[in-house]
């Protein structure tokens, strides 16, 4: 049934087709290129809302929809439309932040072809299909990283290139060790087989590891701020959050559906790897004054927070994870909107460009609080009621101490936020900053962005919805 | 809509009402916010007469009632799965709170009328603060309380922070960050409680129902009466309250001193102490020396002021403590002069920082060496200046005596399960600090108000205008009223402590 792969197969047909109209457009025709993208990924958007199903299998089962991953899906195809959309901008014009994204092609192709692996993340049922599609998820965005050719993004590229060889490395060894220890490549069937020994644990504590790099897991969080501060904003906010929500997906799939029956084994190893992100990632932010370093930090953070979802592996963390993942990709697309236009008019990465942004765009810097809010967790907004419900499995698992470090730390995460909020809200206006008119796109961005971070903790619809579809996970 | 959810959604509206005043009309945001605020103190006043209505044939089982009982409740489900609900209604403890809540925004909005830069804002981020203070009174299930709790809280880091004065940033950012360390405690227990309970329900009138393993409620105890402490100002987690008085703008420093510090004191006594008697039991002596602690070392602290602001945040810290030592002291006297006290701490503060910013307005210093004789030109603030400084040292007559009087009772007669003596002793040593009281009060005012003009300047400043008259005059009269009549309020608030106390009377080792 092809319908089932349908977004998938729309978003690499939208690739193709920007691919090749490049090929035609010459260089003022190709800064029109990036709507064509926009509306391929909203179509992709549409035929999984309306004509996906919630279950269902094809090419023998090696690729699958349930109902959670296609939320997943939602929620990638989602980022992907925010980011191109705040990456209008950089895309079609020469701001302060640098030459136009558009002086060279491929670069909305190369974006599609990534979020098509990403899609498949969820779906895969066995190990091959899921290391390829987390390789075409993560290949793609060395080349991303550097698009813009400068020492800087070089730097980060390279960086980020080899510490992914080895976290690529690592995932294809414990695969390897898994299939060792249960003879078989279907993810379904090793659950069944997997043996609670040494070996096994070997396998996925290298299998979470490589996946641990692309989640930004401490200690193989370390290439984050460079490489978000390295990369082009848009590519930052691409990394943030869609790479992030694959890599949620892929963790996921692994500790649940193919450990889920050893929970017992690994909830103590994950909290204290929660624990452990969590705190170094809100630390690394405390001191930063580049907002992307900043973002970056924070959203390492945020990988610790999700992880905290995971212990027991119950279909309440399930359903968690899932529900903020989807407040995690709003709101940080919101977040990343937001320092995007500033970025552009100012080229700062500072703190201070956001200097007075209350009084020349109240609304813009309305909601840059909002969205900052809603990353350290303030009711009622959706950061709020994803963390209560992240923090209540780890008081269903009982681990209580854990709860206390995660609540601890959302203050901390409270103190590096609302240092933005000082610079925008209570520092006086300088009269040399430019204006910042927002744009067409990066505005319909941020007004999704904050509308949803409110209904997301407000309306219960969203989570019951995501708890529903988690029924049939443990 | 009922009267509980209106507490709620009339302040939002007002706030909603303020952002959608045109730019042009200045003048209107201040009346749309008067008028809000003032249509919410008739609306609280009727919501009183329906909560008496409805509570009064019922006044006779509370006494013996283990269970607290609500009224005027509206109950709607909101993420079902984990039992969450939008659950509001109202005690007479909450009653009280919500009357006393609507008092001081009513005449801290009239103190604001002087606030030009930024208005709307302004206004708008004060009702949406005070829409998260009247939301925790009403609110019964421990969710929708920690929700409210947070924008209760929140909004303070503006509010200093672009209208402070001072070091304003600094006591912006300490003050938000260790009411959030405080609420992440508050946290941490609720999660523990509403698992242990089951993890259906967040509804604290069933909580209540549930017996909880003692082991847990050792540990949860003192994690939730600290975060709740930290709001309540308890000793050595203070220190953020006279940094942000001292910077926040006079309305903001009426309604935190006057009601968001009480939200300690109040979660301390409906969460801590009646969800978990046994813990309470086995915490209540330590709570009752820290507090002690806490009133002597807020009274000394504010002899050593010269700065107005900083004087009065420090007697705050004494007299927070005062709600603290009766919640912890266990017994039906203590948390009826702890709940007597939240109110009449709450309404006396808030006339010290209305007089403060009046003057201030006036002199431009909140020095007192540099002020002096300010009662030959300033009559009327000068004597509502002695009327609260009269409440505050405990003068018969006036609210403070009749609270102070409960919680040194509750103190004398003790805490059950701790040996007499102990609390006796504490509760001498508390006692002193009346005294203390008597001298910064006296020796403050006096520098202020009475003696030679120092200022030859000062002497040309006006008296109270017509609003200023009005907020402060409606204050000192709920001062004397609580003070003189004391039995409203005590048949108020009296019905729900029964239920609080009963619980530790049942058990074992009680008396």
């Amino acid at each position: 049934m092809p319908t089932l792969a349908l977004p998938e197969l729309l978003v690499l047909a939208t690739a193709l087709v920007v691919l090749v109209a490049d090929l035609f457009v010459g260089q003022v025709g190709r800064r029109q290129l990036l709507p064509v993208a926009l509306v391929g990924v909203c179509a992709a958007l549409g035929a999984l809302l309306a004509v996906v199903p919630d279950s269902g299998e094809l090419l023998g089962g090696r690729f699958a929809v349930d109902p959670l991953g296609w939320w997943f899906k939602l929620a990638l195809l989602g980022a992907a439309a925010g980011v191109l959309a705040l990456a209008q901008p950089a895309w079609q014009g020469d701001g302060r932040a640098g030459p136009t994204l558009a002086n060279r092609g491929e670069f909305l192709a190369v974006l599609l072809f990534n979020l098509a692996g990403m899609l498949v993340v969820p779906s895969a049922r066995d190990a091959v299909t899921f290391y390829l599609a987390l390789e075409t998820a993560t290949m793609p965005l060395f080349l991303l990283v550097a698009w813009r050719r400068n020492a800087a993004g070089a730097e980060a590229a390279l960086k980020y290139l080899v510490v992914g060889a080895l976290a690529s490395a690592m995932l294809l060894y414990g695969l390897a060790w898994l299939y060792g220890v249960t003879g078989t490549l279907d993810l379904t069937a090793m659950a069944g087989r997997l043996p609670a020994t040494p070996a096994a644990y070997l396998g996925l504590g290298l299998v979470v590891g490589g996946l641990g790099f692309k989640l930004t897991l401490a200690p193989l969080h370390f290439w984050a701020p460079q490489v978000y501060a390295g990369a082009p904003l848009p590519v930052a906010a691409w990394l943030g959050t869609a790479s992030k929500g694959a890599a949620v997906a892929a963790v996921v799939l692994v500790l649940y559906r193919v450990a889920g029956p050893h929970a017992q084994g690994w909830t103590l190893a994950v909290a204290l790897l929660a624990a452990l992100t969590m705190t170094i990632g809100n630390l690394g932010a405390v001191v930063q004054t580049n907002v992307l370093r900043l973002l970056a930090f924070s959203a390492v953070s945020q990988a610790g927070y999700l992880l905290v979802g995971l212990c027991g592996a119950t279909r309440d963390g399930a359903a968690a994870v899932t529900y903020y993942l989807l407040v995690y990709v709003v709101t940080n697309l919101g977040a990343f909107a937001a320092a995007a236009v500033v970025h552009h008019h100012t080229g700062s990465q500072d703190l201070a460009a956001f200097r007075g942004l209350s009084r020349r765009h109240p609304l813009l810097a309305l909601a840059m609080m909002l969205a900052l809010f809603g990353l350290a967790g303030i009711p009622p907004l959706g950061g709020f009621t994803g963390k209560f419900f992240l923090f209540a499995v780890a008081a269903q698992a009982d681990l209580h101490g854990l709860v206390a470090v995660a609540a601890v730390n959302s203050t901390v995460s409270l103190y590096y936020y609302l240092r933005i909020v000082r610079q925008m809200y209570i520092e006086p206006d300088d009269s040399a900053a430019p204006a910042t008119p927002t744009g067409l796109l990066p505005g319909l961005a941020l007004v999704t962005a904050t509308a949803g971070g409110i209904a997301l903790g407000v309306v219960p619809w969203f989570y019951e919805t995501v708890r529903a579809a988690a029924a049939g996970w443990p | 809509m009922g009267w509980a959810s209106a507490m709620v959604v009339l302040p939002l509206a007002t706030a909603f009402a303020v952002l959608a005043v045109p730019a042009a009309r200045a003048a209107w945001i201040r009346w749309v916010a008067l008028a809000g605020t003032g249509a919410h103190l008739v609306v609280s006043g009727l919501a009183t007469a329906a909560y008496w209505q409805a509570a009064s044939p019922d006044a006779d089982f509370a006494r013996t009632a283990t269970a607290g009982k609500l009224y005027l409740v509206e109950r709607h489900a909101w993420f079902p799965s984990l039992g969450i609900e939008y659950l509001v209604g109202v005690d007479g403890v909450s009653m009280a709170m919500v009357l006393l809540t609507s008092l001081v925004i009513f005449c801290g909005v009239l103190a604001s009328w002087q606030v030009r830069d930024r208005a709307k804002e302004f206004f708008a981020l004060l009702l949406l603060l005070v829409t998260g203070v009247f939301g925790v009174f009403v609110s019964f299930d421990l969710f929708l309380f920690f929700v409210f709790y947070e924008i209760a809280v929140l909004p303070m880091y503006l509010l200093i922070g672009i209208w402070g004065t001072g070091r304003k940033e600094m006591a912006a950012m300490k003050l938000t960050l260790m009411l959030m360390v405080g609420s992440a405690l508050i946290l941490v227990g609720f999660l523990a409680l509403w698992w242990a309970a089951g993890g259906r329900t967040f509804d604290l009138t069933q909580l209540a129902r549930f017996h909880y393993d003692p082991a847990l409620q050792h540990w949860v105890f003192p994690v939730v009466f600290l975060g709740f402490g930290v709001l309540g100002a308890l000793y050595p987690f203070h220190t953020w309250s006279p940094d942000g008085h001292a910077s926040a703008p006079t309305a903001v420093s009426m309604l935190h001193a006057g009601v968001l510090m009480k939200l300690g004191g109040y979660g301390a006594l409906r969460i801590g102490v009646y969800l978990l008697p046994e813990g309470a039991r086995d915490w209540g002596l330590f709570f009752m020396a820290l507090t002690t602690i806490n009133i002597l070392y807020g009274a000394f602290g504010a002899i050593r002021q010269t700065d107005l602001k900083y004087f009065t945040a420090y007697s705050s810290v004494s007299h927070c403590g005062f709600v603290l030592f009766g919640v912890a002291s266990l017994n039906l006297l203590g948390a009826k002069g702890a709940v007597l006290q939240m109110v009449s701490h709450g309404v006396m503060t808030a006339l010290f920082f209305a007089l403060i910013g009046m003057v201030y307005g006036r002199t431009h210093t909140r020095m007192i060496p540099e002020l002096g004789g300010l009662a030959r030109t300033m009559p009327w603030l000068a004597t509502c200046f002695y009327i609260g400084g009269m409440a505050s040292l405990g003068l018969p007559g006036l609210s403070g005596f009749v609270a102070e009087a409960h919680v040194f009772l509750g103190g004398f007669f003790g805490n059950p399960f701790a040996p007499v003596a102990w609390t006796r002793a504490l509760t001498v040593v508390a006692t002193l600090s009346v005294v203390v009281t008597a001298v910064y009060v006296l020796r403050g005012l006096g520098a202020a108000f009475q003696g030679p003009v120092r200022d030859p300047e000062h002497l040309r400043l006006g008296d109270a205008t017509l609003t200023e008259r009005l907020s402060t005059g409606l204050l000192v009269a709920a001062l004397v009223v609580a003070g003189v009549l004391p039995g409203l309020l005590i048949d108020l608030v009296e019905p729900p402590l029964f239920a609080v106390v009963n619980r530790l009377h049942a058990l074992p080792g009680g008396p």
